[in-house]
């Protein structure tokens, strides 16, 4: 942990990309990203900001960074809302999962607002799982990584939970909100790539190659671009990937549910490979390819770890779909055709005329709660894939919130394309997949928002889960991913923190640390030892504190996580080097009082007015005693009922220390 | 960060605790400029730093790391407050000093190169009894230190009212004198006694 001193003003400050002027005078410099404290930060990056007497970090998505004319440097901030925040509400009665976020949305005091820069303590993660059709799917390691997810929005008007993301939010388009593709890497992808249609599936479309097809899937993975690389990651699909693709479909049909979970692990890496195809190929971005994308995401992870293996998978696919616009009127055609595709819940193809920039990256997932699956490609035209993206970003990005949101359009301008295709060969990784194959939007929407639901709660559990897999085996306790957060505690006030805690019970005393560790060490281990991030503090010794066990209090997210900590401490054993087991309980730090009393020094109350004086008089109020004096007599009676508590202590501790070394000795497995 | 910095920024550390000392057996009415004060006169203060209780309920002396200019001037300063009792904002009760150690510093950097390790144990493990066992004797040894805690302070409060006590018997004492000086008896019984007394 950094020392306070310091002071944020001496860290460490670059402005990065400039962006334009804005403001009346056009006297407001904004930028596209900084480095702040040896760390890069992006427009549209999630931050926490501390708050002063706030126990927890506040978290927030950059969607401004501009320096005013006074150089000031300033940030706008989009708000995300905790669960216990938004639950405080009267009529709020949602589940959320305990790393879930709500979104800001609506207008109206809390949604966004300016902060000083410096206010930012760190980066967060936090992914969007959204079923919405334009956020890129996070996959499985960005799940795992994420600090924090949301898909949902809270209202700050009318105080209430949205089921979805507004397609603008303080004046962002919903493209940025969401996960950055370019950033990511796609989950599971599985890219089917027709064994039908050979590598040359991949239509490389030159301006305006129809991809007919149905299956096609390649995978686009367009940016959100937003950081000022402009790349626009066209993905064409691979030979590789395909052939990747084919071994895990393979291997899914065989095993049809169970063992799902081990596929997991190949996934990601096929994925990768994909990948680095695709980043080769950035170059050829002046070609628009093809996208149709299907990205299968298994869900199994979290349904087969948990208790019902097997039973549930959901396979959700994902389509990437272009967006071209330029032409107002294609895509106002373009745009109906996806309305009624949202009507009907059935899609066709729909073709897609050339637009200018193909860039948004739909993805449309459709999940079934039970087994079935439900696919949907999107094929889409090409385009020719000008410079000018970033400019018509912004307005690709309306378009794909509407195609999505289903809401009324707005925009006339707007144009996506959808083109849809039926997935087969992603069918028969179901069991029941019957039919599914044939109409992807057949299942209704409610079913799918409520599978969506569980989708998302169900995900953070997967952390215990995976826990559960580790137990028994030695960990070796590094630092956390995450481990740059300890920067956050610069400035703290820890103790109001620890008040707010204590109040709401996620405050935990840890017992029976070695007393050498640092706070941040006991982060880690709680980390390792039950997948939870805490903050930590060591209780400072004092000459009286125990030589043999450290203390250290520990303040996790909810009540919920402090308690299950504790309990999993009682009933199990975490065992620590040299054969300490962990020992928790619930925290009661105790503060001092106001007018704490202490024994020892006297004033005769006669005297005490003029003594009040003398010592307003004497320049310092200390001083070594004469021997002559009664003083020095009570002084001599004070350090001798010193020394013997001293003597009590060390032989209590002496004790203490052969009681503990008789029991570690008798381990039968070595700890060093 | 590197392991070469990281051990710099070790080293570093372990040269400020030698020229920290710890104080105890401070009255809470010491503050910072106060304990800067009194500890000017053996050296430079260059920082103090309060270590908050929140541990035990009852009102324990506040403590404190005052770090030295060198380390030196921490050695001096303990071994002339462990030599004479030195008082602090009050009397008589003197303040102890006590060179600092490691884990009295709050944040102090992770030492280099170690390494932790922690495992789940099974409950069928031989070791989960033991491990239980320790558990609770964490819990024992804890109340047990809460107990001596709760006796010390005992203690303290009860030499604290004898020497009140004593304090106020000796005032009274010296009241006496006074008032049988100013009121002429002191002098007449000197002169019933033939003694001679001198009033100045």
């Amino acid at each position: 942990m950094v020392e306070a001193d310091g002071g944020e003003e001496d860290l460490e400050f670059k402005w990065g990309i400039k962006k334009g002027v804005g403001g009346k005078k056009k006297d407001f410099q904004f930028y596209q990203s900084f480095t702040y404290d040896g760390v890069e930060y992006e427009l549209y990056d999630c931050v926490y900001l501390w708050v002063d007497g706030e126990p927890e970090p506040h978290i927030g998505k950059l969607v401004k960074i501009m320096e005013t004319p006074d150089k000031k440097k300033r940030v706008k901030v989009l708000w995300f809302f905790r669960p216990c925040e938004v639950l405080k509400y009267p009529g709020v009665v949602v589940d959320t999962a305990e790393d879930e976020l709500f979104l800001a949305s609506g207008e109206g005091a809390g949604l966004a607002n300016m902060n000083p820069l410096e206010a930012i303590a760190g980066k967060c993660k936090v992914v969007c799982t959204s079923k919405d059709s334009r956020n890129p799917q996070p996959s499985y390691e960005e799940l795992q990584k994420a600090d924090f997810i949301f898909y949902r929005a809270f209202d700050v008007k009318d105080l209430k939970v949205l089921d979805t993301i507004e397609e603008k939010v303080a004046g962002i388009e919903v493209k940025c909100l969401f996960n950055r593709p370019g950033l990511q890497k796609p989950g599971i992808v599985l890219n089917l790539d027709s064994d039908k249609k050979g590598v040359g599936g991949n239509a490389v479309a030159s301006n305006e190659t129809e991809v007919p097809s149905k299956r096609n899937p390649s995978k686009e993975h367009t940016t959100l671009l937003t950081n000022g690389i402009s790349v626009d990651t066209v993905r064409k699909e691979h030979a590789d990937s395909n052939a990747s693709l084919v071994k895990q479909r393979a291997s899914l049909r065989e095993n049809p549910a169970s063992s799902v979970g081990v596929e997991i692990g190949e996934l990601p890496l096929s994925n990768d490979e994909m990948e680095n195809i695709f980043t080769d190929q950035t170059k050829s971005r002046s070609k628009v390819t093809k996208n149709t994308g299907s990205k299968a995401f298994l869900d199994k992870q979290k349904s087969s770890l948990r208790e019902h293996p097997a039973s549930r998978i959901v396979v959700e696919s994902e389509s990437s779909k272009t967006n071209n616009r330029q032409d107002p009127s294609d895509n106002t055609a373009s745009r109906s055709a996806d309305d009624s595709v949202k009507r009907e819940g059935k899609v066709g193809n729909i073709p897609v005329r050339r637009g200018t920039i193909g860039k948004v990256v739909l993805e449309e997932k459709v999940k079934s709660a039970k087994d079935c699956v439900d696919l949907e490609d999107r094929p889409a035209k090409k385009a020719k894939f000008d410079s000018s993206i970033k400019a018509s970003d912004e307005k690709n990005e309306k378009n794909a919130l509407k195609l999505s949101v289903g809401l009324d359009g707005k925009d006339p301008k707007a144009l996506a394309t959808l083109t849809t295709s039926e997935d087969e060969p992603r069918l028969k990784l179901t069991e029941d997949s019957q039919g599914a194959g044939k109409s992807p939007f057949k299942v209704p929407d409610e079913k799918t928002k409520h599978s969506n639901g569980k989708l998302f709660k169900a995900s953070p559990r997967q952390f215990p889960d995976v826990d559960k897999k580790m137990v028994y085996q030695i960990m070796e306790v590094t630092r956390r991913p995450d481990a740059d957060r300890s920067k956050w505690f610069r400035g703290l006030p820890w103790e109001e923190r620890m008040k707010t805690a204590n109040e709401q019970g996620t405050l935990v005393l840890l017992q029976n640390l070695d007393p050498v560790y640092t706070s941040a060490e006991v982060e880690d281990i709680v980390w390792h030892g039950f997948k939870e991030s805490c903050t930590a503090k060591m209780i400072q010794r004092t000459s009286i504190s125990s030589p043999h066990y450290g203390q250290a209090f520990v303040i996790f997210k909810t009540r919920e996580a402090a308690e299950t900590v504790v309990r999993r401490l009682d009933e199990g054993c975490l065992l620590l080097s040299n054969g300490r087991p962990l020992v928790g309980s619930i925290g009661t730090p105790c503060f001092p009082e106001k007018k704490p009393t202490f024994f020892g020094h006297y004033v005769i109350d006669k005297v005490r007015h003029q003594m009040a004086r003398g010592m307003r008089e004497a320049v310092s109020t200390s001083h070594c005693s004469q021997s002559n004096t009664i003083e020095y007599e009570m002084a001599m009676e004070w350090c001798l009922l010193q020394e013997r508590s001293e003597l009590s202590w060390k032989k209590l501790y002496k004790r203490q220390g052969e009681e503990l070394k008789k029991l570690n000795c008798s381990f039968k497995s070595k700890w060093r | 960060m590197g392991s070469s910095a990281a051990q710099a920024e070790y080293a570093a550390f372990e040269e400020k605790v030698k020229r920290t000392v710890y104080l105890d057996n401070l009255s809470p009415k010491v503050t910072e400029t106060v304990l800067k004060m009194a500890l000017n006169q053996f050296g430079t203060v260059k920082s103090v730093q309060f270590i908050p209780n929140y541990m035990e309920p009852r009102n324990i002396p506040q403590c404190a790391l005052v770090e030295m200019e060198n380390s030196r001037q921490a050695e001096a300063v303990v071994s002339e407050i462990s030599q004479f009792p030195f008082m602090m904002s009050g009397m008589p009760r003197p303040v102890r000093a006590r060179p600092a150690q490691v884990e009295m510093f709050d944040g102090h950097p992770t030492k280099p190169g170690r390494r932790i390790q922690c495992r789940w144990l099974e409950p069928s493990d031989p070791d989960f009894k033991i491990a239980t066992e320790i558990k609770r004797l964490t819990w024992k040894h804890a109340a047990e230190v809460a107990f001596l805690l709760k006796q010390q302070l005992q203690e303290e409060e009860k030499l604290a009212s004898q020497q009140q006590d004593k304090l106020k018997g000796n005032y009274k004492k010296y009241e006496m004198i006074d008032s049988i000086m100013t009121d002429g008896t002191a002098r007449r019984l000197a002169r019933r006694y033939n003694l001679h007394i001198r009033d100045d």
